[in-house]
């Protein structure tokens, strides 16, 4: 780790990391401005298909979190992105919660396909909408590919299964947007004038979070708080960079051994 | 002419039919033009001739009387479709089905035990794919020990008369990635549903012709049951089907009535 470039950015997860539901990670606001305190960039990265930015920055605010809503970035933020970046008007299957991050977007005339997660929208006339869109070439852009999710009352299926019926029928891939693609994680980065050898990822998901950020050529911190479960650590190679005990401890690490 | 080899020693013709006897819709469809002389020139030559279909919007009784409206002289002896043989599959293997169909296809199951179901049948449900149906239909196959998934066809998406629109393939591969499983296919492309329709038709693979729209489950399912196989440029034909790069139909003609001219010229 000796030819490693000085740090330069840390991109932190939100739920299981800062937070776990309603509460904070004990510590976590001091240890956030203890962060803030050193010369780096600090950006929060988490993969939502419901909450806008807004309602993120809300809920962080209310837990006593020193954040500004240009620094969280989500994979509605990434999906936003690429729409701007491609000039498209998309079909837009999502949460109506979500639609604040899209504001500015035109949706006139569509000639792309947005899924999120979006039971409202999962119905026959919708679904034959965006095929036919996606089969007249518009690109199809899917904001993760979960299988499902658990509600109160039972499993639910997620946008994958939706995002893979329209795949097999316009014989078509679609682009996935949030973690952990590499995208999401180079996306992060822009504005910040750090390459990914300059940046860390704090998070609680092996994969998604650590793996994907070393998939990308950053180092990744896991914590054990969150959706963590023991030898989660051994899931993925290379392992992660460290494992930490939680988001404070990633923070003292960083303070003292990354700058 | 002289290009037309594969219209050499036919004795038996298999017809897809949304998409090439008639354009399906709402409104009950339109015939497309000649084929209803082109089934009646078949006729009336002697080759034999069976309707192949992945229709799962309706019985058989029911959409034969459509047919006979548009003018098709069709017997229901003469179309082979998934239910039945979805209903022949669940009886020798003792299963009991969830039922995620269209309405008007529900009576072809109804000498089919559904209580306590451990399998799920899909079929084309048209406005009964709602997430609500789709979420049930998951939840019984990810409790199941072992899910089983039985999909009436697996085709992509077909032409109605108000455009196209998403097949039940798309709806299995949606339940397939969910559940992690993978459905087993009553219908064209699958081989043991091709060979009973070929069987019905009454004549051996290689005097058989297949004539249908769609260039996988029609021509590609033909093709590796042994028959020749056409592709009709009617129905959900798109010129890039031209390009597929895995199934190369024998040839290509612009509709049924075309192909049957050929045919009925080398007999």
């Amino acid at each position: 780790m000796s030819a490693r470039r000085a740090l330069k950015a840390v991109l932190v997860d939100l739920n299981g990391t800062l937070h776990v539901e309603d509460s904070a990670v004990p510590g976590a606001q001091e240890a956030l401005k203890r962060l803030r305190s050193a010369p780096v960039t600090v950006r929060f990265v988490t993969n939502t298909t419901k909450e806008s930015k807004r309602d993120l920055l809300e809920r962080l605010t209310g837990l006593g979190f020193d954040i500004a809503e240009h620094e969280i970035f989500t994979s509605l933020t990434a999906a936003r992105n690429l729409l701007e970046q491609q000039q498209v008007r998309p079909l837009l299957l999502v949460d109506d919660k979500a639609l604040p991050d899209f504001t500015g977007i035109g949706t006139d005339n569509p000639n792309a396909v947005v899924v999120g997660l979006a039971p409202e929208h999962f119905h026959y006339e919708m679904m034959n909408r965006a095929f036919r869109l996606i089969l007249d070439g518009a690109p199809l852009i899917a904001i993760h590919k979960a299988r499902y999710f658990k509600k109160k009352d039972g499993l639910c299926l997620g946008p994958g299964p939706f995002v893979t019926g329209l795949e097999y029928a316009t014989d078509t891939k679609a682009t996935v947007v949030g973690k952990p693609e590499k995208t999401f994680f180079l996306e992060a980065l822009r504005g910040t004038d750090c390459a990914p050898e300059e940046a860390v990822m704090i998070g609680d998901d092996c994969r998604d979070d650590v793996g994907g950020a070393q998939q990308a050529g950053m180092r990744g911190i896991l914590v054990r708080t969150g959706k963590y479960r023991p030898a989660d650590e051994d899931k993925i190679n290379p392992a992660p960079y460290l494992t930490c005990e939680n988001f404070p401890e990633a923070v003292e690490h960083i303070l003292k051994q990354m700058l | 002419m002289a290009t037309c080899g594969w219209a050499r020693a036919v004795r038996g013709l298999l017809l897809d039919v949304s998409g090439v006897l008639y354009d399906s819709g709402a409104d009950g469809g339109v015939p497309i033009a000649g084929s209803a002389e082109a089934v009646r020139r078949i006729k009336a030559s002697g080759l034999k001739l069976q309707l192949c279909t992945n229709e799962t919007q309706a019985t058989r009784e029911n959409f034969v009387r459509k047919l006979r409206a548009l003018g098709f002289d069709i017997s229901v002896a003469e179309v082979t479709a998934p239910a039945p043989a979805a209903c022949r599959l669940l009886k020798e293997r003792g299963l009991r089905p969830h039922l995620l169909v269209h309405d008007d296809l529900v009576p072809e199951f109804a000498e089919v035990d559904k209580t306590n179901p451990n399998c799920v049948v899909l079929g084309d449900a048209a406005e009964n794919f709602t997430y609500a149906n789709l979420n049930e239909a998951f939840r019984l196959l990810i409790g199941m020990e072992k899910p089983v998934l039985i999909s009436l066809g697996k085709g992509r998406y077909y032409k109605e008369t108000d455009g196209l629109k998403l097949d039940v393939g798309a709806y299995m591969k949606a339940l397939e990635y969910a559940c992690d499983v993978q459905a087993e296919v009553v219908g064209k492309p699958a081989k043991k549903f091709l060979e009973s329709a070929l069987a019905e038709l009454g004549v051996p693979a290689e005097q058989a012709i297949m004539i249908g729209d769609d260039i996988v489950s029609d021509v590609g399912g033909a093709q590796q049951c042994g028959m020749r196989a056409l592709q009709v440029r009617t129905g959900k034909y798109r010129p890039s089907d031209e390009n597929h790069p895995e199934v190369k139909p024998d040839a290509y003609v612009n509709n049924l009535a075309e192909a049957v001219d050929i045919i009925l010229q080398h007999l």
